[in-house]
C-alpha cells in the first residue's frame, strides 16, 4: 500500500508540473494583461504599459516568471491577483469550501436519485417502469446543464420566488445549483447502476438469499448493491473530474462564490496569478479525489486490498 | 419504491423548509441593492482600470469637478477654476468644511498629495496615471486654493479631474494604514462611506450624513458582483437586486413585462464602426467605401437587432460627446446609387472582403451577419472572421493585419471626442496601422493645444466631417445605456457611464 501510494503521489507531482506549465504558457499567449488592464483608462502610452508590466513582474522571461510562481506554490504563496492585489491565496480560500460543498452534496444527491431509481430499473426490467426511467435518463442526458439551470430558476426563484436566484444565502443556495447538477449526474448514473444491478442480480448468491426468505429490500440493497459499489466509485471518480468542469458552468448562472467563478472572471480579465492559482489547487482537487477512490477500493473490497 | 416514495418526501420537505427560509424579507428598508458586473478587486482610484469602479468609486469619493447624469461638469470638491499664465496653470478654489470619511479635513494638502502620489511611483504602477501626465504638478497656494501647473495643454483634464484617478483621497489615513489597507477599506469625501468588501461578491456601503452635498436619502448600499446578465436579471425579477445594470437586449421585453421592475435607457459612450483597411484591396477607393456604408440599412440593424437601443452615428461618436454635430448626418441607405458608385469604380460582382469580429460579442455576430447580407444585396461576398477579442486588439488590428472591414468598439467615459479621434486616426497610433494623414493630424494637434471651447468644437466637428468625407470607416451605432429598476427605487438619475451617485435616489 505504501509503495503504491508513493508512486501515485509521484505521479500527482509530474501532473502538476504539466498542468501549471501547460496553463502559464498557454494564457501568456492569448494577450498582454497590461493591455487588457489599462482598456478602460482612455489613452495608453507605450511607456504606462511597461509601468504596468513592471509592476506586475511580467517583463521577466517566461521561465523566470514560471519559476518564481513554482518557488511560491511550495511556500503556499499563490501571488497577488493583477486587480487590486488580494492574496490569492486568501481567494482560493474562500472559493475552493465554496466548491467543493457544492461538488459533493451534487455527487450525494445523485446517489439518493439514482441509486433507487436504477435498481427498480434492474427489477423491473423491460417493464414500464424501467422503459420510463431510461426514457427519462436519456432526456436527462441530452439537457444542457445550463439551459437546465436557468428553467430552475425561472420556475423556483421567479415564478414560485421560493429560492434564490444566485449568491449565497445559506443552505437554501444550495439547492438549485445542486439540483441541476446532481440530474446531470444522475442521468449517466441511473444507467450504470441498472446495468451492474442486471448482472448482479444473475448471480446464485442472490437466488440464495431469496430462497433463504429475505426480505426483497435487504437482498437488493444489502447483498446485491455492495457488490455493484466497484464499478459505481470508479465511475464517480472519473466523473468527479468532469463534475467540476460542469461546475464551472454551473457556478457562473448561479453566481456561485466558488473556483469556477474565480477562474472564470481570471480568464476574462486575464488575471494570470489568480488563474494559474485556481487550475492548479483544481487539480490538485481531482489527484486527490483520484486517489481516495484507490484507497476506497481498497475498503468496499478487501480482495483488492490483498493484491 | 418504498425508498423511492420516502426520497420523494425527503425532497419535498427539504424544498418546503427552504421556501420558508428564503421568504425572509429579501431587502431592508433604505437599501439599495445594486448588480455590476465587476468586482473591481482595488478601491484605490488610482488602480482603476475596471470601468465598473466608477459605479462604486462616484459614491466614495469626489473630484475636483463633477459631472451630472446630463454630463455636464460642474464644481465638486472645488468650487471654481480660473486659466492663468498663458494657460499654464489652472487655480482651483476649493470647498470648504469638507470632511473625509475618517474626520480628517479635506484641503489644499490632500489635493497635493492627492496628486503626487498619483503622478509619482504608486501610480506608476496602475493606468490611471497616463490619463493625468499633462499635471507638472500641484502647487499649494493656501489652504483653500491649488495651482495645477501644466507641462502642456490638456482641454479634457477638468472633465478628468471629475472621475476615476483624480478622485481626492486621504493623506493622513493613506499615511497611516499604508496603500494595501487603503486598496480594500477606502475613505474619501462622496455621499457614503464604505463599510464592508467581501472580495468578488459584495461591497456595502453606508449613507455618510454630513455629506456636504446634502445628506442621501438612502441608509446603505449593497453592490453585488454578478457577471452573467441573464442570472442579473433573474435577481432583478425575484425583487433582490434594485438596479441590474447588464441587460441583455433579449430579456428587455421580459423585464418590462414584470411587475415589480421596469427598464431605463440613455445614451452611452459605447460607439460601435466597422473601420476600413484603406492601404489596399477594394476599400482603398474612397467610392467604394461610401458604396458599402449606402449599401447597409443602419437603421434597420438598430431597430431590428438592437431592438431600438442604439442611435445612428454619422461619425464615431454618440449625441452626448463633446464634438458632436447634429448637422452632420449619416450617408443615407441606398443599394441602387451603392451599385453604381461600386461599378464606376470598377468592382465587379461577387468581388469578396473579409470582416473581422470579436467572437465573444454576440451581439455584433448578429450585426456583422446582416452587414455581410445587406453587402451580398450589392454584389460584395463577405467572409465574417471572429477573432477572440485579445488577439484582434493586441495583434491583428496593431500589425495592419485585418480584412478589409473590421470591428471597433471604443469610446471613453470622458464623453469627449479627443478621446476616440485623435487614437484612431492620428498617424503612428497604435489603432491607426493604415493611414498617414498630415491634414488629419494637424487637426488632431491643434484641439488638443486649446482650452478655448468653442474653437475647440468646431475642430472636432471638422475632423467628425472630414473623417466622414473620407469615409475611413463605416459608422454603426452608438450602444444605449439599459439598466433595470426595480419599481420600488424612486428618483433615480441613470448616467450613461453608470457612474451612479445615489444622493437623491430612495426605496419605498
Amino acid at each position: 500500500m505504501i509503495g503504491f501510494l508513493l508512486k501515485r503521489v509521484l505521479q500527482a507531482v509530474f501532473v502538476i508540473v504539466a498542468v501549471t506549465l501547460l496553463v502559464s504558457y498557454a494564457v501568456r499567449l492569448t494577450g498582454d494583461p497590461a493591455i487588457m488592464l489599462s482598456q478602460g483608462a482612455g489613452s495608453v502610452s507605450e511607456q504606462d504599459l511597461q509601468n504596468i508590466r513592471q509592476a506586475l513582474g511580467l517583463n521577466r522571461p517566461f521561465p523566470v516568471q514560471y519559476l518564481s510562481y513554482m518557488q511560491g506554490i511550495v511556500t503556499g504563496d499563490f501571488g497577488r491577483s493583477f486587480m487590486g492585489g488580494t492574496s490569492v491565496a486568501h481567494l482560493i480560500g474562500d472559493a475552493l469550501p465554496a466548491t467543493l460543498l457544492l461538488a459533493f452534496v451534487s455527487l450525494a444527491l445523485s446517489l439518493v436519485i439514482s441509486v433507487p431509481l436504477g435498481v427498480h430499473a434492474a427489477v423491473h426490467k423491460g417493464k414500464a417502469a424501467d422503459q420510463a426511467i431510461r426514457i427519462f435518463s436519456l432526456i436527462g442526458l441530452s439537457f444542457p446543464n445550463f439551459w437546465l439551470a436557468l428553467m430552475l430558476v425561472l420556475l423556483l426563484s421567479i415564478t414560485f420566488p421560493l429560492l434564490p436566484p444566485s449568491g449565497w444565502d445559506g443552505p437554501v443556495s444550495l439547492i438549485m445549483p445542486a439540483l441541476t447538477m446532481a440530474v446531470i449526474l444522475s442521468a449517466t448514473n441511473v444507467r450504470l447502476v441498472r446495468t451492474t444491478m442486471l448482472e448482479t442480480l444473475s448471480a446464485q448468491y442472490v437466488m440464495v438469499a431469496r430462497s433463504k426468505g429475505l426480505r426483497e429490500r435487504v437482498v437488493l440493497y444489502k447483498h446485491a448493491l455492495r457488490n455493484c459499489s466497484i464499478p459505481l466509485i470508479t465511475y464517480m471518480g472519473l466523473q468527479f473530474g468532469g463534475l467540476i468542469g460542469g461546475i464551472v458552468v454551473i457556478e457562473k448562472v448561479f453566481n456561485w462564490p466558488g473556483m469556477g467563478t474565480l477562474a472564470f472572471d481570471a480568464i476574462a480579465s486575464r488575471d494570470y496569478p489568480v488563474l494559474q492559482g485556481s487550475v492548479t489547487v483544481l487539480a490538485l482537487v481531482i489527484i486527490i479525489v483520484n486517489l481516495l477512490v484507490d484507497i476506497a477500493y481498497g475498503i468496499v473490497d478487501p480482495r483488492i486490498r490483498i493484491r | 419504491m418504498f425508498t423511492f416514495t420516502k426520497t420523494a418526501r425527503a425532497l419535498a420537505a427539504a424544498l418546503a423548509i427552504s421556501g420558508a427560509l428564503a421568504s425572509a424579507p429579501a431587502h431592508a428598508a433604505g437599501t439599495l441593492n445594486v448588480a455590476i458586473t465587476q468586482d473591481a478587486g482595488s478601491w484605490d482610484p488610482i488602480d482603476t482600470f475596471v470601468t465598473w469602479w466608477g459605479s462604486v468609486g462616484s459614491n466614495l469619493f469626489d473630484g475636483l469637478t463633477m459631472r451630472g447624469a446630463d454630463m455636464k461638469l460642474q464644481p465638486g470638491l472645488a468650487t471654481s477654476w480660473e486659466f492663468l499664465d498663458n494657460d499654464t496653470r489652472i487655480r482651483f478654489k476649493l470647498r470648504d468644511n469638507v470632511k473625509f470619511h475618517d474626520g480628517e479635513p479635506f484641503n489644499a494638502d490632500a489635493v497635493k498629495f492627492t496628486f503626487d502620489r498619483l503622478l509619482g511611483p504608486e501610480g506608476a504602477k496602475g493606468p490611471q496615471q497616463s490619463n493625468y501626465n499633462s499635471i507638472d504638478k500641484v502647487v499649494v497656494v493656501d489652504e483653500h486654493t491649488v495651482d495645477f501647473v501644466m507641462k502642456r495643454p490638456d482641454p479634457v483634464i477638468l472633465t478628468k479631474l471629475a472621475g476615476y484617478g483624480g478622485m481626492i483621497v486621504p493623506p493622513k489615513y493613506i499615511q497611516e494604514k499604508g496603500d494595501a489597507y487603503f486598496t480594500e477599506h477606502p475613505v474619501g469625501t462622496g455621499p457614503f462611506k464604505f463599510v464592508e468588501y467581501k472580495p468578488k461578491i459584495s461591497l456595502t456601503l453606508a449613507r455618510n450624513d454630513d455629506y456636504w452635498g446634502g445628506k442621501p436619502k438612502l441608509d446603505q448600499v449593497v453592490f453585488r458582483f454578478i457577471a452573467e446578465p441573464a442570472t442579473q436579471v433573474a435577481e432583478l425579477q425575484a425583487g433582490r437586486v434594485d438596479i441590474a445594470t447588464a441587460i441583455p437586449l433579449g430579456l428587455v421585453d421580459t423585464i418590462k413585462k414584470s411587475s415589480i421592475a421596469g427598464v431605463v435607457s440613455t445614451s452611452g459612450p459605447g460607439t460601435v464602426v466597422a473601420r476600413y483597411d484603406t492601404s489596399r484591396g477594394i476599400t482603398k477607393d474612397r467610392d467604394v467605401r461610401r458604396a458599402l456604408i449606402m449599401a447597409v440599412d443602419r437603421d434597420a440593424i438598430i431597430k431590428q437587432l438592437l431592438l431600438g437601443y442604439a442611435k445612428p452615428i454619422a461619425s464615431f461618436q454618440g449625441d452626448l460627446s463633446f464634438g458632436y454635430d447634429p448637422a452632420l448626418k449619416p450617408l443615407p441607405f441606398n443599394p441602387a446609387e451603392a451599385k453604381k458608385l461600386l461599378a464606376k469604380a470598377g468592382v465587379k460582382p461577387g468581388a469578396a472582403i473579409q470582416l473581422d469580429i470579436r467572437g465573444s460579442d454576440s451581439q455584433f455576430r448578429e450585426v456583422a451577419q446582416a452587414i455581410a447580407g445587406y453587402l451580398q444585396g450589392v454584389g460584395i461576398k463577405t467572409t465574417i472572421k471572429p477573432y477572440e477579442t485579445p488577439v484582434l486588439i493586441n495583434d491583428i488590428i496593431p500589425q495592419g493585419k485585418t480584412g478589409e472591414l473590421w470591428q471597433m468598439y471604443w469610446g471613453g467615459w470622458t464623453y469627449d471626442y479627443d478621446n476616440t479621434a485623435y487614437l484612431m486616426y492620428h498617424t503612428g497610433q497604435k489603432w491607426n496601422p493604415y493611414d498617414k494623414d498630415a491634414k488629419l493630424d494637424a487637426m488632431l494637434d491643434a484641439q488638443r493645444n486649446t482650452y478655448k471651447v468653442d474653437e475647440r468644437q468646431k475642430t472636432l466637428r471638422g475632423i467628425a466631417a472630414y473623417v466622414a468625407d473620407n469615409a475611413l470607416e463605416m459608422p454603426l451605432y452608438a450602444l444605449d445605456t439599459v439598466v433595470g429598476v426595480n419599481k420600488r427605487v424612486k428618483n433615480l438619475s441613470v448616467p450613461g457611464d453608470i457612474r451612479f451617485r445615489f444622493v437623491e435616489a430612495s426605496v419605498d
